[in-house]
This record gives structure tokens, sequence and C-alpha cells, in this order.
């Protein structure tokens, strides 16, 4: 890409994109099936031509800066579509508003989010929804924000919110997200959202087994003196849940559909996995965190997920593999970091590599960030203590990379769970299908894999600095990020 | 470690010998007997020494002198060697100081601080009615006005410059050698 | 594991290799040395190597050797302001370490954290920035979240020492624990002898600490309790740890009691028959309390220990607590002795950034 391809190089964010050229770029577009070499034109904000180069069977060759300046081996992909994230507005605007968490997706490269509800007021009727979608389109910047409405009212459990008007206001679907959606009304939850052509997304979560939990109960849990998270908490709900619908499309509505959120266990995916096969309208997600990180970073490990399981899984007493920091040099940071709490927790290796084969084969639908700020004076303080919660809508794509450089999965497959699988599970109430489309208005991101950038407080544009990734380089530097035809993020090195 | 470019020596096994037997009558004859008296070796090399004093002073005088051992490291007025020099080594006074003349001894006399430490330990075991010095080698720069009563051998040195003493109940062998420190190893 | 502030400044990341020379933070003139102890702060006994348990207990032994003389007190830490501050209530520890900084000649500040008007509703990030403010050079902290000094550390110039977080470590407890059984063993060693940690292990910072500093001391060590209170631990003990041995967790107390040549006791709470975790205690002295006939299984000559405060009549009978098996109170005089130990070791540690 070189430094003439962005004409009007200082276009505000906001600006409609007049003209951009991208030659020899490496562009991914699952909607199609295909990625490889090919050289894209936006003209007037409109996708207006893109020509895959001829050569067959090429691949994607090493990012690099030539002596001239020029950057090759750039990649170009439909916006990302962003299942699950907080922006805390209204109501804790400390930790983000809707305006700095649009500036943080576009960071990431996300030209979609869906907001869950659990704000104060929570989005649980249509005038509060509304002042969410007005908030963010008056922002000025160029990210599509839609909504979950909450479930029940007030998130509380008790009674089913005004679904209808809120489908009305704009609602893609309905949740209860930090909270599970209690039995009793999951059913009926169920049933009234596929006759509204709504998606349920529960969290699922049984907080009779989570009473006082800080960590996943496992090695590192027990060690750490921190009470236990069972996974039985999270399969024991997801099961429930599957078993629920299939009473649903059997007698209330055929329409039903459900979603599960930020799957963390490696039983959860097996139930979905088996749910699917059976041809039942059930979709999930998974955070990158869990898909990398793990319980040992709680003890002071740095590796990735793969790299603790690669580097010689010990056997528990039960014959399941388990990581186990103390036996190498894994140790490199300090231990009960608060920005690692979050729910669900990080699991064991084995519970990560299980994620990223569900990533693989299907059975994952969608990464979705979960991105969840905090102020310091919640974050800063005694583990078992600290609000639940990582902010990581600018950190996924980088994750992601690192797992696809590392041969965990493809490129292909990964940018599909972030746009296209999106869409598929919110179905006809979302977004169209994410797609390099000529004649749509763009909708793009632009990120260099091989130039790294530094996590840093000042480098995110979140309110939220409750990374664990602080301190690190990740890889896939965005670039460009075009959301409906104008610019929503460029960055600053960018001539 | 150092690496030393040279080791010099300065006292051979006989003349080790022969200093030791002097600074032994010495002792006594400054005591003006033995009666009252007693050595206090202070860790790690003083306490051989502080033995064989004892010893020679047995040959001559026909009565064993007492022979107690200090360490100081809990006296010492620089924390910042801990780290590198942990390691506490036994006090062990058989006998109440008080009222005693006690003979400190030691190997080498530098900048007088492990001496004032040796002294601070030894009067909170009691009150000692005089307190003299010995010591193998002194090899000036006082930093503390603190003189030995009985020296072996003066060796003017340089602060680049390290004197070893080896004792054969510690390191198999008697000498004593001089040595230059390598350059990163220079204060 | 090490807290933040205790990395080699420029190995961002990098742990520090068991017994290498740490350069270029030293005084003038020290020669550089294999450094023995690296230990900034105490904060768990995980990362203690053999040679660093073995200089503490060396240490601990010329500790005691001050504590027997007509002046219990030594000039090491003179000027130094150690601030002790609990925000679990403990009489003992509390005390036991104000005692040991004394005799090491620092000044102390102890603050009963729970009932002070100074730290009630402040952060404990706040509260450790004051106490820096106020000039400390050394924290004692007890807390009853696990991690909590790890917190702390990040934020302290000086050195921090943990008196027990949470369920996590205890490992002033471990090290005078190891302590006591030396002194009474033969030949002064634990090698090869089987231990019984008896009780709520669960809960315990002193079991997990002592499962470290037993495991590499070469012990055949023993976990007993009811199934729901030893929860975990079958799969540490089936985890392996270099440098650590494995251990073995049961529920039958006979079994583990048998021929023992040590039995600790741990101290049960009424909560945990409230949190579901047991039946009405009665059952749990019935099945599991450290009686007479129990303790006639182990070995005659058998130490009996517990690391206070003590439930008489619940998870140890009043005839064992004090009986001549019991060496309980020598507990009690050798955590002085360790707590002075460790204190002035990591007092030699200069600030490694």
């Amino acid at each position: 890409m070189s430094s003439r391809a962005l004409a009007g190089a200082d276009l505000a964010i906001g600006a409609p994109v007049a003209h951009l050229e991208l030659d020899g770029v490496w562009a991914v577009d699952p909607a199609a099936g295909r990625e490889g070499p090919a050289d894209l034109v936006v003209e007037e904000g409109v996708l207006a031509d893109l020509e895959w180069h001829k050569s067959s069977g090429a691949r994607r060759g090493r990012g690099r800066t030539t002596s001239d300046g020029q950057r090759h081996g750039l990649v170009v992909a439909p916006g990302f579509v962003d299942l699950h994230a907080h922006f805390r507005e209204p109501g804790f605007e400390d930790a983000e508003t809707i305006l700095t968490g649009q500036a943080a997706a576009a960071h990431g490269g996300f030209t979609t989010v869906c907001l869950m509800p659990n704000t104060e007021p929570p989005i649980d009727e249509a005038p509060t929804l509304r002042t969410v979608l007005a908030r963010a389109a008056e922002s000025g910047i160029p990210v599509r924000v839609l909504a979950w409405g909450a479930a029940t009212r007030r998130r509380e459990g008790k009674g089913m919110a005004e679904l209808g008007d809120l489908a009305e206001a704009g609602a893609i679907g309905y949740s209860d997200d930090g909270a599970p959606i209690p039995v009793g009304l999951l059913r009926n939850v169920l049933a009234y959202a596929g006759m509204l052509g709504r998606v349920v997304a529960d969290h699922a979560e049984d907080r009779e087994l989570t009473s006082g939990a800080e960590a996943n109960e496992g090695l590192i849990g027990t060690i750490l003196g921190l009470k236990g998270w069972p996974r039985s908490a999270e399969e024991s709900v997801i099961a429930r849940d599957i078993a629920i619908l299939v009473d649903v499309l059997g007698s209330d509505s055929s329409a039903a559909r459900l979603h599960l959120t930020h799957v963390s266990t490696a039983g959860g995916i097996d139930l979905v996995r088996r749910a699917k096969a059976a041809g039942l309208p059930v979709t999930c997600d998974v955070t990158p965190h869990h898909l990398a990180l793990t319980d040992e970073w709680l003890a002071g490990a740095r590796r990735w997920s793969w790299q603790a399981w690669q580097d010689g899984p010990d056997r528990d007493g039960s014959g399941a593999p388990t990581a186990n920091p103390w036996a190498g040099d894994a140790l490199a940071g300090p231990p009960y970091d608060p920005a690692l709490k979050v729910n669900p927790p990080l699991r064991t290796p084995s519970d990560a590599i299980a994620l990223l084969a569900g990533l693989r084969d299907g059975t994952v639908d969608a990464i979705a960030t979960d991105h969840a700020p905090h102020t310091l004076v919640d974050k800063e303080v005694e583990f078992g203590l600290a609000a639940n919660g990582i902010s990581g809508i600018e950190t996924a794509l980088g994750i992601v990379l690192v797992a696809v450089e590392a041969g965990k999965v493809s490129l292909l497959r990964a940018v599909e769970a972030l746009t296209v699988g999106p869409a598929r599970v919110l179905g006809p109430a979302g977004v169209p299908a994410p797609a390099l489309e000529v004649g749509r208005l763009a909708d793009l991101v632009l990120f260099d894999p091989a130039d790294g950038w530094l996590v840093s407080e000042s480098a995110l544009s979140s309110r939220g600095k409750n990374s664990p990734l602080l301190g690190r380089s990740l890889p896939g530097r965005v670039l460009l990020t075009v959301g409906a035809g104008r610019l929503a993020y460029r960055d600053p090195d960018l001539a | 470690m150092p690496s030393p470019v040279a080791e010099r020596e300065i006292l051979s096994a006989d003349e080790i010998r022969r200093a030791l037997v002097r600074i032994a009558h010495e002792i006594v004859e400054k005591h003006g007997g033995t009666d009252d008296l007693a050595l206090v070796g202070v860790q790690r090399r003083g306490v051989p020494l502080a033995y064989r004093i004892s010893a020679s002073i047995a040959d001559h005088e026909r009565v064993t002198v007492p022979v107690g051992a200090i360490d100081i490291t809990f006296y010492r007025d620089d924390l910042s060697m801990v780290a590198h020099q942990p390691v506490v080594k036994a006090t062990d006074l058989p006998f109440d100081p008080s009222g005693l003349t006690i003979v400190l001894v030691d190997d080498v006399l530098y900048t007088g601080r492990t001496a004032r430490a040796a002294m601070d330990a030894l009067m909170d075991f009691g009150r000692p009615r005089a307190i003299r010095l010995a010591v193998l080698v002194d090899r000036g720069h006082r930093e503390l006005p603190i003189r030995a009563d009985h020296v072996g051998k003066n060796v003017p040195t340089s602060r680049e410059e390290v004197i070893k003493v080896r004792l054969r109940e510690l390191d198999g062998m008697d000498e004593v050698v001089l040595h230059r420190l390598a350059e990163g190893d220079r204060p | 594991m090490k807290a933040q502030t205790e990395r080699v400044a420029g190995d961002a990341g990098a742990a520090v290799e068991p017994g290498a020379a740490v350069t270029g933070t030293v005084g003038p003139g020290a020669h550089h040395e294999h450094e023995v102890w690296r230990h900034r702060h105490i904060l768990d006994v995980d990362d203690f190597t053999i040679d660093e348990i073995e200089l503490v207990m060396a240490t601990a032994a010329e500790m005691k050797e001050i504590l027997s003389r007509p002046i219990k007190k030594v000039p090491t830490l003179r000027g130094t302001s150690v601030t002790i501050i609990f925000w679990e209530a403990s009489t003992r520890t509390r005390v036991s370490f104000e005692v040991a900084a004394k005799n090491l000649s620092a000044d102390v500040v102890n603050i009963a954290a729970q009932a002070s008007s100074v730290t009630k509703g402040e952060s404990l990030v706040d509260t450790i920035r004051t106490i820096e403010a106020l000039g400390a050079d050394m924290i004692v902290m007890r807390h009853g979240t696990s991690g909590a000094p790890y917190l702390a550390a990040e934020h302290f110039s000086g050195h921090v020492l943990n008196g027990g977080d949470g369920w996590h470590a205890h490992p002033t407890q471990a090290l005078l624990d190891l302590y006591t059984m030396r002194e009474h063993l033969p030949e002064g060693t634990v090698a090869g002898r089987k231990v019984v940690i008896l009780g709520d292990v669960l809960h315990s910072r002193v079991a997990r600490s002592n499962i470290w500093t037993l495991t590499k001391s070469g012990v055949d060590l023993w976990l007993c309790g009811p199934a729901t209170l030893l929860r975990g631990f079958e799969r540490w003990a089936g985890a392996t740890i270099p440098g650590s041995a494995t251990f073995t967790v049961t529920s039958d107390i006979e079994r583990a009691l048998e021929g023992a040549d040590v039995v600790m006791a741990l101290r049960i709470q009424k909560e945990r028959q409230e949190s579901g975790l047991l039946p009405p205690l009665r059952e749990y002295t019935a099945r599991f309390a450290l009686t007479r006939e129990r303790l006639a299984l182990a070995s005659p000559d058998a130490l009996v220990m517990h690391p206070g405060p003590m439930n008489e009549g619940l998870e140890i009978m009043p005839d064992v607590a004090t009986g001549t098996q019991s060496v309980i109170t020598d507990q009690v005089t050798n955590g002085v002795a360790v707590r002075m130990a460790l204190l002035f070791l990591v007092s030699g540690v200069r600030d490694v950034e």
C-alpha cells in the first residue's frame, strides 16, 4: 500500500472515504469463501472495485516494509462484528462511554458492535434502547452499534421485559448477560423471542455453584488458595438450556433460537457440538481470552494456551491433562493479576484447546470479545474483590493472529468467526453478512500482520485499561477501519 | 568471582607460626599473667587463630586460657552485604566476659568496623574489664579510631588490593597472600 | 511466586534462575559471589530452594541463641521501621512479629486494621501508600484475601512479609513448623519421616505452605480430613512439581496416623458447617479429632503440633494438646526466632530495580 493510496491524507474520523486504493493486499472474504492477493478500490465510500489476482494457490507472504516506505503483506477483511461488548453507558461512564467504546472498537477493527444491556438503567425498555442507539449514531464515529435487550425486567429474573417493544426499537435479541436467565423464565423467553424472530443469548452460570468463586476450580486455584469456579456451573446450565429449547421447539415456537455466549469449558463446547449434530438451532461464541489465556496466568505464567499444552501436560488424578507452570520455567509475571479476573474464569489449557478445536470445526460460530472495561478503583484491589472483566475489544485481533501464526486456526476461518459467523447468529434481525462486495458501502479493516504494537494504557482508546496483556506486543497493527463508507480509525503513523 | 591477576605471598606458614607465638607472648606480657584472661575469636578465621594462640600460651605458661567465638553478622553497620554473606556462623561464649580482659582475635584489621561490631557484640554479653585486639595482619585504611594491640604483620595496601588469609583448619593450608582485584570488581 | 518488584531489572518477564548471581545492584566493594539469598519479600515458600530453607534454619538457630542471652537484642535492624498491619484478627502471630522485630532493634508500629479508623474504607493500595509515606521500611501483613501481599508488594518500595493471606500461604508458619520438627526429631532431619496434616486442609494456608516446605525436604507427607475439605488436593498430589515429592491424600484417619512421626492438627471453624461443607461439627470431632486413642496409632515419640489458636475439644483433645508429645509451645518460641531470621535475611536485599 503506498502513501498516496489514501487521497486526502488528513481525513477526519467520520468523513466519507473519497478515494482509497489498495494494491496487492491479501483480501479475506469469508462470505465468498475465498482469500488471496487482490486490488481494491473504494470510491465515495463505496467499494467500487475488487480484483482478485489470477495466481491460484498463492500463499500469504510475510508482511514487510520495503526501503521506499511501502508496506507489503497487508490484509484487508470486512469490518469485524462483535456480538458481545459492554460500553457502560448509561450509568457507569467512568469505565467507558458509547463514544470511547466506539473509538476502541474501531481501533480493534470492529465496525459493528452489539451491546449488552447491563447498564444503569438496564436496556429493558424501548426508550432506553433508543437513547443508546441515538448516542451511538451522533457520536461521529462510524461504528454501527446494536443492542441486546434485557430478557427480564431490570435483569432481575422475575418477569419478562417488554420484548416486543424492544424488538420494535431495534433490539437484535435478548440477554440478561452478567446473569443467567432463570430456569423458570427461560422457557417463556425462548418461545416469545422465537415468535419475534430474535435469538436469546444466555450467560450460562449456576450462581449457587459459583457463590464466592474466584478462579477456575483446578490445580492453579487449589495451590493459589482461591475459591473454585466449577465447570459444572457452566456445563449444567448449557445442558439444561438445550433441553428447554427442545421443549420450546416442540410445543411453543419452531422459530426459537438459543445462543450461548462466552462458552469457556470443553464440556460446554461438546454439548453445543452434539446439539448442532442433532440439528438444533443452537449457536455459541467464545472470547479471545478464553482461547489463548489460561488459569496458569493467575500463578504468573505468561504463555499461550497451546504452549502450555505443548510443553508437556501433566495428568491429574483422573488422568486428564492439566498444565503445571511450576514444572517448567513458565512463571514469568506477577501472580494474582486482577486484570485476569473474569466471568467465566480463565480455564485450563485443555479447555482452551477444546475451544480452538470447536472454532476450527464450526462448533463455535463466532469470536466475541465480551469487552468489559473497568475503572482502576474497581480493579486495582485484592484479586478476590476485583470486578470481573477484561477490556478486550482492541486486543482481539492481535490474540487471534497469534493463534493463526501458531497454526491453531486458519486466517480465513478466524475472520469468518469475526464477521459472517456473528451475522449468522443474529439472523435477519441483525446485520447483512459482512463481505467485500462491490457496490456496497465499504465496511472493512486493513491491518499489517507483520507490524506489532505495544499494548499500553496510552495505546488503548478504551477507558478500560484492565487488560492482562499490558506491556506485551501483539501482531496485527490496524491501519485503517472504514465503517459504512466513512473513516472510523486510522493509524497515526500512516502517511 | 574476582579473577586475581597474581597472588603475592605476604606470610608463609612458618611466618604465621612465629607471629602467633610472638603475639601469644605479648598478650601474657601485657596482661602480666593469665588470670582473668580470655580470648574471643571473630568468625570466621579469628576463631582458629584464637585457639592456636591459646594453645601457644598453654605451651609456655602451662595454663589454658578459655576461648570463645562470636559472629558479628547481626552487629554489622552495612546491611547491603547481607545478601552476599547472609550465612550466620555460631556465637559461642562458654564464659561470662564480665570482669575479664578479653582479647579479640581476628585475621585482618582493615577499616575497623568488624572490630567495632565485635566489641558491641561482646558487650551485649556482659561488661569486660578490658578489651584488647590481636590481628594477624593490619592492612591500614582505618575508618574508625581503632587500633590493634597486637599485630602479626603490618602490610600497607591500596584499596584495589585484597588480602586473603588461608588457615589449615578451614582452607587446608597456612598462608597470607595479596592480590589485586580485577577491573570490574574494584570499588 | 515472585512479585513484579522482585524481578531483576532488565529482565522484564523472565524468571531469575535459582542461585544465579545478581550483578550490578550491590554496594561498593562487594564481591560478585554466588548469591544464596534472593528474596526481597517473604510472600510464599513455593519458590524457596533447599539451600534457602537451610539458610533460614541456620539463621533461626542463631536467633535462638540470641533469645537465650541475658540481653535478647542485637542492633541489626536499628533505624529500620517495621509496620505490622493485620486485616485479620490474630494476637499470637502479630505479637510474635513485633517481638521479633524489636529483638532486632527495629522500630515497630503495630496496626490492627479491623479496628483502625486509618484504614476503614480505605483501599489496600491506599493503605500501603500511606504506610510508605509514614516511613516504613518493612511491612508485615495478614489479610483475608489470597494474593493480597502481592498487590502490596507492587506498591511498596520496601520489604513485604506475609503473615498469612486468605487460604493461600503462611510462609513463616511453615518455616517455624519445619524448624520445630527438626529440633525434636532424631538426627535433626525430617527426611523420610511420616508427617500427617489433619483437618480442614481446603481452607488452610498453613497446610499449603507446609506442603511446599515438607515435600521439598523429603518428607513422607499425608493430608487427612473429610473429603469436602480435601477438595482439589488429590490433583495437586498428582502434579509433578520439580524439587517436590508427592504426597498422599486420604480420609482414612487410621491409615494416615499409623506410624506417623509428626501429627499436625489444623483448626476447624464453625463456618464450615454453616456453609454446607460438613454436617454438625460433633461428627467432625467423632471422626477426625486428634484424641489420645488416635494418637496411639502414631509412633510413640510422634510430635503433636498445631498452628493455633486451638479449639480444644473440637479438633484436638486438651490432654493431647498439653501432653508430653506436644511441641505446640515450642512452635511459638521458634516462631520468634524464625521471624527474626526472615526479617534479617530480607533486610539485606536491595531494591533490584
